[in-house]
């Protein structure tokens, strides 16, 4: 019973994270067309710059109830690089699909020893926090409070991104941009602002998503490859363009994930890969929205 | 019978250039000219030399589903790897040495994963192809980093010295590498090149380009899209994987980070750079490649930062890359596209 | 003028009983019709009639729901667009859809191609193959395209777009060819020196019946047998031009205004 609830739980945990980052690539590919594959090194960058700011804390003499808002904050904070590497994106809106995967996969290749210049090839690791919000009961057995506290963090930012799109001005502009852009800037929407917006907004569910994981685990230089493939997955399940597909698609990916590191632990990379394999033989349309065939 | 005229007559259109120098006279140029670089080059250069061929026949194949087909893979390192591994088992666990038994094991072993993997892969295009291969690609890294037992681990597998038509070089490894090994790489590069120079001219190389042109249409006017891009699948594999085979038996050695993710990455940023719309492109794009990363790594660790700075710019200014540019540079002083 | 239809006994292609329906909605109800030998039939009606999904289903691309779709009294419910081209039917398209950065033989090599099943071997020449280069020349002049073989297909004006893609289906050597609004896009001028390049064209390579999908009903008067009307999924009318038009309800129904060439008489 531990180990299914333990399962379930790491599982849920992982999948709350992976939500942040499969809602963030839907944004963008909703809005602007763009898949983008450096959202690995987004994540990665919310990870590594996570422990750097938990780091600061700590020599701050900040109280450990606050590491989980300091990550959050810490995301939000580097999630302003989008801002840049939107604007170099922007001269490829228009061109062919595989000018955006060369591209993004070009800023995946910088990152990846940017992180190395920044932080070294060892993978980090953050362990107080774990111990700064100890465990709670839960159905008869102890589980991580920060666990229990991200998984609550990360709906209430999805709920948080549905009510902007739905109930704010610029939240319905920025659908009606993604609807049609050039219909929405034929009645005066500066649809260069807002991509930078969506963009950015999609960059830091990123960092916050890498921030929030990486206590659990460790950063290190394969996070962000590892990510583009699962949340790859995400999207295959779910459907590009569809937000609960996202959730169905985080939670399968989750738990799958989980499952196979309780079962066969030196599996947990290629249970990811695996994962892929085998949804798209299973499932190649997705459950919701289509597939870009 | 004269036809009605139909309406104006466009004023845009345009005849296809024909490149006076056809593709394959500048591979074949280009290979001429590395068989006469002994003559003057140190034995460093030359070593540098084997990888451009190596990683120039896996890019004949890439580009076949690139290029010709419109298929971007990320993953396409995976096959270098499988052709090293092919190498490394064969000379060092199962005593067989034979240069060209390497290799034909090499490509056949290349041929069937691909085929295996090409089924599954070869239903998507673009994003789904692209992330798919990077999956594949990154599920035979883990599998060479942790079935160590068998694999090696991250040690790796060593590739003895082969025997190249059955003849035993009894000297050093520089000289053997740089002389007679050196110059039976550059044959083979040869011979592959013109038999894929024949594979893009054919009507089967045309039914690649319709599928990369409009895969909707192309299904209109008989075009089998599933079959024939699995097939150019397969074969963009078995060069890979004599590429592969080439790599290993240049370092000796036969190593997870073959299959590395950025290794894959070198491929398409050679490809690129080269320009992936000429038929010599890509083996251009290697040779400054591979020139480029000896001199930037002599100057700091941030290869792929660079690489990767590199490729941004080009998708951005120079898509067509370095040949593509020069063409496109010839036929504005011939007047048409 | 119209061209004299044939005798013919058995249809090449028709549709019996054909229902489509796309889960709630009914995109076709119950649509019998047939195609024989010699024929051009025009299909007619407004837009959401269910022109386009007939046109699909029967192309073999959607299964009917109910119903069956023969050619040459086979099943083609679903076979796909290759397997059609090689039994003998062949489609070009609405929009433009053509190979932008293939030239005009290009493109009509790949359709020689496949149709004299030249694949099979990737490494056999293709410049050097004197039947198929003869059959895409052969099918550019029919079409008026032969000044143009070595033009790159996205440089090419509208109306020639639109040729080569009839071209190309051409090149399949069909018996019967389905065209979905041919001349859509083509300015008025121009639309019947298409329609009369493609009747002569089609004498010329064997086209046994022509299929067409057109909203211009003067073309339509000019060049078909038969009309076959559709009205929200069903057939409204299927009869020769003369009796069609002499019903101002069936023009109304299909099109809202009475053609110009009512006014003349045949």
């Amino acid at each position: 019973m531990t180990e299914l609830v333990d399962v379930v739980l790491g599982g849920t945990f992982h999948a709350a994270v992976l939500f942040l980052v499969a809602a963030g690539l839907q944004l963008v590919f909703g809005v602007q067309k763009i898949v983008n594959l450096a959202c690995g090194s987004f994540y990665a960058l919310g990870a590594y710059f996570g422990i750097t700011a938990v780091g600061i804390a700590i020599k701050l003499g900040m109280p450990p109830v606050l590491f989980l808002p300091v990550l959050i904050l810490a995301g939000l904070a580097i999630g302003i690089v989008g801002l840049p590497i939107e604007r170099v994106l922007r001269t490829i809106y228009r061109r062919d699909e595989s000018y955006q995967l060369l591209l993004t996969f070009g800023f995946l290749l910088m990152f990846q020893d940017v992180f190395r210049f920044l932080w070294g090839a060892t993978p980090r690791t953050m362990d107080n926090v774990y111990m700064a919000y100890g465990t709670a009961n839960f159905l008869g057995v102890r589980v991580p409070t920060y666990n229990l506290l991200v998984i609550a963090a990360s709906l209430a930012i999805a709920v948080g991104l549905g009510l902007f799109l739905e109930r704010t001005k610029t939240g319905r502009i920025v659908r009606a941009t993604a609807e049609n852009r050039d219909m929405a800037e034929g009645l005066g929407v500066n649809a260069s602002k807002i991509f930078a917006l969506v963009f950015t907004v999609g960059c830091m569910l990123g960092t916050v998503g890498g921030a929030l994981v990486v206590p659990s685990g460790a950063a290190s230089l394969d996070m962000a490859v590892e990510l583009v493939v699962e949340s790859f997955a995400v999207v295959v399940i779910g459907g590009l363009g569809s937000m609960r597909g996202a959730l169905v698609g985080a939670l399968v990916v989750g738990l799958m994930r989980a499952a196979a590191i309780s079962l066969v632990p030196e599996m947990e990379m290629l249970s990811v890969y695996l994962v892929v394999v085998l949804v798209l033989i299973v499932r190649p349309a997705g459950l919701f929205g289509k597939a870009t065939a | 019978m004269s036809t009605p005229s139909i309406d104006i007559p466009s004023e845009t259109a345009v005849r296809r250039i024909v490149p006076a120098i056809n593709g394959l006279w500048v591979l074949l140029g280009l290979i001429a000219i590395m068989a006469l670089l002994p003559m003057v080059a140190s034995p460093y250069a030359l070593m540098l030399m084997l990888p451009f061929i190596g990683y120039s026949i896996a890019l004949l194949g890439f580009n076949l589903l690139f290029g010709t087909t419109g298929l971007l893979s990320f993953g396409h390192a995976l096959f270098l790897g499988v052709g090293a591994y092919t190498a490394a088992a064969l000379t060092s666990k199962f005593g067989i040495l034979s240069f060209e038994l390497l290799l034909i094991t090499a490509a056949l072993v290349s041929g069937l994963v691909s085929l295996v993997i090409g089924v599954l892969c070869v239903r998507y295009t673009r994003i789904f192809f692209g992330m798919l291969t990077l999956a594949f690609g990154m599920l035979f890294h883990s599998f060479l980093f942790k079935f160590y037992g068998i694999t090696g681990g991250d040690q790796g597998m060593r590739v003895l010295r082969p025997l190249l038509l059955g003849m035993e070089w009894r000297g050093g490894k520089t000289a053997f590498l740089t002389g007679p090994f050196y110059y039976y790489a550059l044959i083979l590069f040869a011979l592959l090149g013109l038999a894929m120079w024949r594979i893009t001219q054919s009507p089967f190389g045309l039914h690649l380009r319709a599928i990369r042109e409009n895969d909707g249409k192309a299904a209109y006017v008989g075009v089998q899209i599933f079959r024939m891009r699995l097939i150019a699948f397969v074969i963009s594999a078995v060069y890979g994987g004599i590429g592969g085979t080439i790599l290993a038996v240049t370092t000796g050695l036969a190593d997870p980070e073959l299959a590395y993710w950025t290794h894959s990455g070198n491929l398409v940023f050679m490809a690129v750079l080269g320009g992936s719309g000429t038929f010599a492109g890509p083996a251009i794009g290697a040779l400054v490649f591979v020139l480029l990363q000896d001199f930037v790594m002599s100057v700091t660790q941030y290869w792929r930062f660079v690489m990767g700075s590199v490729l941004v710019l080009l998708v951005v200014f120079m898509p067509q890359g370095l040949s593509g540019t020069v063409e496109a540079l010839i036929n504005r002083r011939k007047g048409g596209q | 003028m119209q061209p004299a239809p044939l005798s013919s006994t058995a249809p090449m292609f028709e549709t019996i009983n054909v229902t489509k329906a796309f889960g709630a909605f009914k995109a076709l109800s119950d649509v019998s019709f047939s195609v024989s030998d010699g024929e051009f039939v025009s299909i007619v009606g407004p837009n959401g009639a269910g022109k386009t999904t007939l046109v699909n289903v029967v192309t073999g691309l959607l299964r009917p729901t109910v119903g069956e779709v023969r050619f040459m009294g086979q099943d083609i419910a679903g076979i796909g667009p290759v397997e059609l081209a090689r039994r003998g039917m062949s489609r070009a398209f609405q929009l433009v859809n053509i190979f932008p950065a293939l030239t005009v033989r290009e493109t009509l090599a790949v359709a020689v191609a496949s149709r004299l099943r030249r694949v099979g071997n990737p490494f056999r020449s293709l410049k050097r193959d004197g039947v198929l280069q003869a059959d895409v020349e052969r099918v550019a002049e029919v079409l008026g395209l032969r000044a143009r073989l070595e033009t790159v297909a996205a440089t090419l004006s509208q109306g020639e777009k639109k040729l080569l893609d009839i071209a190309s289906a051409f090149a399949l050597n069909p018996s019967v060819i389905l065209l979905d609004e041919p001349t859509s896009g083509v300015s008025s001028g121009d639309k019947h020196a298409i329609m009369g390049v493609l009747v002569t064209a089609a004498k010329a390579a064997g086209v046994r019946a022509i299929v067409q999908v057109e909203h211009d009903m003067d073309l339509v008067e000019r060049y078909s047998h038969r009309i076959v009307a559709l009205q929200e999924g069903a057939v409204l009318a299927d009869m020769p031009p003369d009796a069609f038009f002499k019903d101002p309800a069936m023009i109304s129904a299909v099109v809202g205004t009475r053609p110009q060439t009512l006014r003349k008489t045949h």
